[in-house]
């Protein structure tokens, strides 16, 4: 994967790709879905928290490789897609997406200052949704409606989830 | 090309990597199928680590319980010891951990009486976007469970299976919109179809406003439905009213009212008669099961035969009736010789009105007074003689 | 998207030590993500709705938007006082959708419907090869169990293909009562589907087959009407486009009274025939039965292929209405009109009396009289009261078969009334004309004799004696036949015939019920029933003697047509009994019947002031003071009729 990183679209030597171990990589994703879940079965609110979407979103800022959020973001979302009872490449196509930009953006901006963070995780929550509607009406003809108000709210609640998780995901980088 | 490729390298991995979900997509959207593969291996991946948070969290939090309950009545001894209060306390807090305990036993006990072939499953996680009414069990393929299959609790009907991978299923609750399931009444055998409201009721559909049904009253599994063996207790009415087609009735399904987690997966049905009595209060877990037995013989079919429209009759049927009576009351029989036309206008018994007449509100030509001749029987039969002279 | 970017590309200089070409390079490759986005989704759009378009396109907007037909309820059909007869009670018919259709879900779809697996399959191919996105209703009235079975086996992930859809069903009387009036439902056949009537039909679609359902099929049948709504693809409704409701049908008011329909449904149980009872002054059907009846209730849902066969099959044609389609001689029936004939045309007056021996012979050939005695002299009213054979064959000689067969085609004999019901009969009339016509052959003075009696080649329907004989009766001026009241037509067809003939004959008739005639049991005490006897033989003497017969077509039909008052008739009646070996046997139904009309005319008349009082004041001083006399009247009225 980070052997993929390399090249033209190289991010700026300024700081340090940091380094996940195989828990990061491969555990976090799996909490996450777990969480979405399993949690909301006892505290149902908690549903409304798209803890696999912030995950995409912090690896692609923090990894800032384009390939790797794509591949992490469709992943995640197949496997997300593979637990529902809808066809499977909805959330796969969104969270890909969301992989994708969330990783360029972070070719230009340092990811680490929680404004910025707090800023797209609002934003990407609500290019999600949006996509995942989009996706919806286009590719399958569902008739779901999408409320803005409501789901800039969410956007604010999952953002504001967002700061704090990726301080403590941040414990995880092994780089040093 | 390659240095196109190489050049262009970020963009190349997303549009692959959308082009093969899209690709995947229309697969399943244009033949109507499942890319069951992918499911499966997601499915099995989380299944072993759901399990596992799941067995970790029942544990722990019956572990806390008994720490807390342990630790708080410590504190009210030492605090108030003479407090009669504390007799109180503890014994509320005990039962409720009786409670618990049996609700655990109860299912294994139930599942050995009830005769049926059942798998014993946990709830382990919600199925994302499904409101939580789709869930996912610990238990697939690999024992024995397939699609279709009922689910259920000692205390009534849970939902039934969607689609089962080798370790888990998922099972549609009795709640979602798209469950239905065939019920009885208890006590008057009233055949209905329950269906999940989306909320946390289900209503009972297609019964006719002139049945009777009661709030309180149970209803069980009918068995015709070819998921739920009959008997099983589904829910509890909690309100009916007339509606514009067929009566309105609020169930609360039995088998959701306490926090799901473990259920039983019925392999193979077996039909039981429906109780007699009510089963006992839901508060209470420790209720013999299975349901009482004595009623062996099948009251149901005749229930169903009553129940569709049969008695649905025209105004001709209802002349045809009272003609025939006035032919009975009167010895007369139609078309024979006898001893002349019989008299249309004595009513045969005062019991009887005039269904002709008393229905003939519409204009167009006068009709018999319903209640005359009803009320004073006698009066008309002077009439043929006297309103139509010999020549 | 966009706009977040681009302050970005702004600080970019600043905050990167990279040349501007390698910036520049990013901010192309956003553009052309962007661009590219674009691209595969509608890549996305080609697989989904190009590659197999009508498919698709169909299945996204039936997942998106579903049309739900609101089948239109026929309209009731009711009897002159606006009771029902004919009503309608909802129903579920179900579906398969055949774009989710999977063959591999039929045969657990067939067993939990009760369902014959190659007939549902065979629908299925027959639906497949017509239009393709049409539902194919597999079953209508569905049990309380197959109604469950539907509802809880229609999600998504079991057989979403099925789909219930409300159909408001016909509710028929029991036991075949009014069957034959009333007719029966059916899904549009494909022969009627490629028929111009049936244009605007389609596949499955429910038409009156038989009966009023059929005659007034489109007045009865309403507009459908259907919901547009937006479902998801769990089928869950979320919004309605738009409604357009269904129109009922509207309902049919006969003319038919259901007190004398019961009566003579009753007296024609177990028997074989039909009785037709008509107002003459308007020629409003007040009661019309056929016997056997079939249960019309069978059709109203679908009609099982045994059921279907059975009544096919069956030797006594249930499905036949006799009221309009048995054709059969009239036998003694006839004999009013030939006696009118005879007065009409001057042959003979009513004082010429012949002379009967039990018989007599006529161009070489010797005739029996019913009677084996003879009936000594006798004049035409006794002729008809007697119903003497030898009379008529002397007065029918006199007239000649043209002259007969001029006054009874003038009543309506071997024509079709007209009455509103598909398949009436025609009957026949002959004479040398039609047997030129039809044989080529020139009419033998022989066959005259035979006719003069109601044999021979002479047929009528019960319907058209009941309308000969009452026009006669109502002073030569027929009415149409009609069941449903708005049919009435106001112009009647009238015939110069002269009251003081028509007054001698129905003083015959008279006779006959009560001055000792043929028809003593229809006599009503009070009523001047008229009426006249007739017994038919079902087959020629020559085929009799053969002795290849059955026994069932060696009895003779028993004719009964009887009319009251004697005077501006209110109701003529025919009753034909299948084997009934003489009119004597039917005179009773016509009797019972005749008697239930005026019973009914007095109930309503009855309904005066006092009887008002009693009932808007039951047990006040002024009812009481009203009752005595009622009371007093029925006690001295003993049941002695």
């Amino acid at each position: 994967m980070s052997d993929l990183s390399a090249g033209f679209s190289e991010p700026p030597r300024r700081t340090k790709v940091p380094k996940f171990g195989w828990f990061a990589i491969i555990g976090v994703p799996l909490i996450a879905i777990l969480f979405q879940v399993y949690v909301p079965r006892f505290f149902t609110y908690l549903a409304y928290l798209e803890m696999p979407l912030l995950v995409t979103v912090y690896y692609s800022l923090r990894r800032r490789s384009p390939p790797f959020g794509v591949m992490f973001g469709m992943c995640i979302g197949l496997a997300q897609d593979s637990l529902s009872n809808h066809p499977l490449g909805m959330f796969g196509i969104a969270k890909t997406l969301v992989g994708y930009f969330a990783a360029s953006v972070s070719q230009r901006f340092e990811g680490s200052s929680a404004l910025l963070r707090l800023v797209l995780a609002f934003f990407f929550f609500f290019f999600h949704q949006f996509f995942y509607w989009v996706l919806s009406r286009a590719l399958l003809g569902e008739a779901v409606s999408f409320e803005p108000v409501q789901t800039l709210v969410l956007a604010v609640l999952n953002a504001a989830v967002a700061v704090p998780l990726f301080r403590i995901l941040d414990k995880l980088d092994v780089t040093d | 090309m390659d240095l196109i490729l190489n050049r262009y390298r970020n963009l190349t991995a997303l549009v692959a990597a959308i082009l093969v979900q899209l690709v995947l997509l229309a697969y399943q959207v244009k033949s109507n199928t499942e890319v069951r593969l992918i499911r499966v291996w997601a499915v099995t991946a989380v299944t072993p680590l759901a399990r596992l948070l799941e067995g970790g969290r029942s544990g722990s939090v019956n572990f806390l319980k008994d720490y807390f309950v342990l630790l708080d009545v410590r504190e009210q001894n030492k605090r108030l010891q003479t407090d009669l209060n504390r007799v109180q306390l503890e014994n509320q807090v005990l039962r409720s951990e009786l409670d618990t305990a049996e609700r655990g036993k109860a299912l294994s006990v139930f599942q050995e009486q009830s005769g049926m072939k059942t798998v014993a499953a946990r709830i382990i996680g919600n199925s994302p976007g499904s409101n939580g009414r789709v869930v996912l069990i610990d238990r697939g393929t690999g024992s024995g469970i397939q699609p279709g299959m009922a689910v259920i609790t000692p205390d009534g009907i849970v939902g039934k299976i969607v689609s089962s991978y080798p370790t888990a299923s998922n099972l549609l609750l009795a709640t979602d919109p798209t469950f239905a399931a065939g019920v009885l009444s208890q006590k008057n055998r009233v055949h209905g179809t329950l269906k999940g409201s989306g909320n946390s009721n289900a209503i009972v559909d297609y019964v006719q406003n002139e049945q009777n049904v009661e709030i309180g009253e149970w209803f069980y599994t009918a068995g015709d439905d070819r998921i739920f063996p009959k008997g099983l207790p589904a829910g509890i009415v909690t309100a009916v009213r007339p509606g514009r087609t067929v009566k309105e009735i609020f169930l609360s399904p039995s088998g959701l009212q306490h926090g799901l987690e473990d259920v039983l997966v019925i392999l193979e049905g077996d039909h039981k008669p429906i109780p007699d009595l009510p089963p006992p209060n839901q508060s209470v877990h420790l209720q013999p099961l299975p349901p009482a037995e004595g009623e062996v013989t099948d009251p149901l079919n005749t229930a169903h035969n009553t129940s569709n429209n049969r008695g649905a009759q025209t105004d001709l049927d209802r002349e045809v009736e009272r003609t025939r009576r006035i032919g009975e009351d009167q010895k007369h029989v139609f078309g024979e010789r006898g001893r002349g036309a019989p008299d249309f206008n004595k009513i045969p018994d005062n019991k009887i009105p005039d269904p002709g007449a008393a229905k003939a509100a519409p204009p167009p030509s006068p009709t018999p007074a319903p209640k005359a001749p009803a009320n004073n029987p006698a009066a008309p039969s002077a009439a043929p003689s006297v309103n139509q002279p010999r020549p | 998207m966009s706009d977040p970017e681009r302050p970005a590309n702004e600080s970019s200089d600043r905050l990167f030590r990279d040349d501007t070409k390698f910036a520049l390079g990013r901010i192309a490759v956003f553009q052309y993500a962007a661009v590219a986005i674009f691209l595969f989704l509608i890549a996305g759009f080609w697989i989904l709705q190009i590659r197999d378009h009508e498919t698709n396109s169909t299945l996204a907007e039936r997942n998106r938007i579903k049309t739900v037909p609101m089948l239109a309820p026929r309209g009731k059909i009711l009897d002159r006082d606006g009771r029902v007869i004919v009503d309608n009670q909802p129903a579920f018919v179900v579906q398969l959708t055949q774009e989710n259709l999977k063959l591999e879900h039929l045969a657990p779809i067939a067993e939990g419907l009760h369902l014959d697996l190659d007939d549902l399959k065979a629908t299925v191919k027959r639906y497949a090869s017509g239009k393709r996105y049409s539902p194919i209703p597999i079953k209508r009235d569905l049990s309380p169990a197959e109604l469950t079975f539907i509802d809880s086996h229609r999600d998504p992930g079991t057989f979403p293909e099925l789909e219930l859809v409300q159909e408001p069903r016909r509710l028929y009387p029991q036991n075949g009562l009014a069957a034959h009036v009333i007719g029966y439902v059916g899904e549009v056949s494909e022969t009627e589907l490629n028929s111009s009537d049936f244009a605007s039909y389609s596949q499955g679609d429910l038409v009156g087959k038989s009966g009023l359902e059929r005659q007034y099929n489109e007045i009865l049948k309403g507009v459908d009407g259907q919901r547009r709504v937006v479902v998801d693809v769990a089928g869950r409704e979320h919004q309605v486009l738009e409604s357009q409701d269904a129109t009922p049908g509207q309902n049919l008011q006969l003319t038919i009274d259901l007190d004398l329909q019961a009566v003579a449904e009753i007296a024609l149980e177990g028997k074989k025939g039909a009785v037709v009872a008509l107002d003459p002054r308007d020629g409003s059907v007040l009661a019309m039965v056929s016997r056997p009846a079939f249960d019309p209730n069978l059709f109203a849902a679908h009609i099982k292929a045994a059921d279907w066969k059975a009544l096919t099959s069956n030797p006594d044609n249930p499905l036949i209405n006799r009221a309009i389609q048995a054709q059969f001689a009239p036998g003694s029936t006839f004999k009013p009109l030939v006696a009118l004939a005879g007065l009409e045309t001057g042959s003979v007056d009513d004082n010429f009396s012949v002379r009967c021996g039990g018989g007599g012979t006529f161009y070489g050939r010797y005739f029996k009289c019913w009677q084996k005695g003879g009936h000594g002299g006798v004049n035409m009213k006794a002729g008809i009261i007697h119903s003497c054979d030898v009379y008529f064959y002397t007065v029918g000689n006199k007239i000649g078969i043209d002259g007969i067969a001029e006054y009874a085609e003038q009543a309506g004999i071997g024509k079709r009334t007209g009455i509103d019901l598909p398949g009436e009969a025609e009957g026949l009339m002959p004479s040398s004309k039609w047997k030129l016509r039809t044989q080529r052959e020139k009419w033998y003075a022989g066959e005259t004799i035979s006719v003069a009696i109601g044999q021979g080649a002479v047929t009528v329907t019960p319907i058209q004696l009941a309308s000969a004989i009452g026009g006669m009766a109502n002073g030569g001026v027929w009415f149409k036949p009609h069941l449903v009241k708005m049919a009435a037509t106001a112009d009647p067809r009238r015939e110069n015939w002269n009251l003081d003939n028509i007054a001698k004959v129905v003083s015959g008739m008279y006779g006959v019920v009560n001055e000792g005639g043929t028809g003593t049991s229809a006599a009503i005490p009070g009523i001047t029933v008229s009426g006249k006897t007739g017994s038919a033989q079902r087959v020629s003497n020559d085929l009799r003697k053969s002795g290849k017969l059955e026994k069932d077509e060696l009895q003779d039909n028993g004719w009964f047509v009887a009319f009251a008052p004697r005077e501006n008739p209110e109701i003529v009646i025919a009753v034909l009994l299948e084997s009934g070996e003489h009119g004597n046997l039917a005179a009773p139904t016509a009797r019972d019947v005749i008697k239930a009309y005026f019973d009914k005319k007095t109930r309503l008349s009855k309904l005066t002031q006092p009887t008002l009082a009693l009932i808007q004041r039951p047990g006040s001083v002024v009812g009481q003071a009203v009752s005595p006399p009622a009371v007093s009247m029925a006690t001295s009225i003993p049941e002695d009729h």
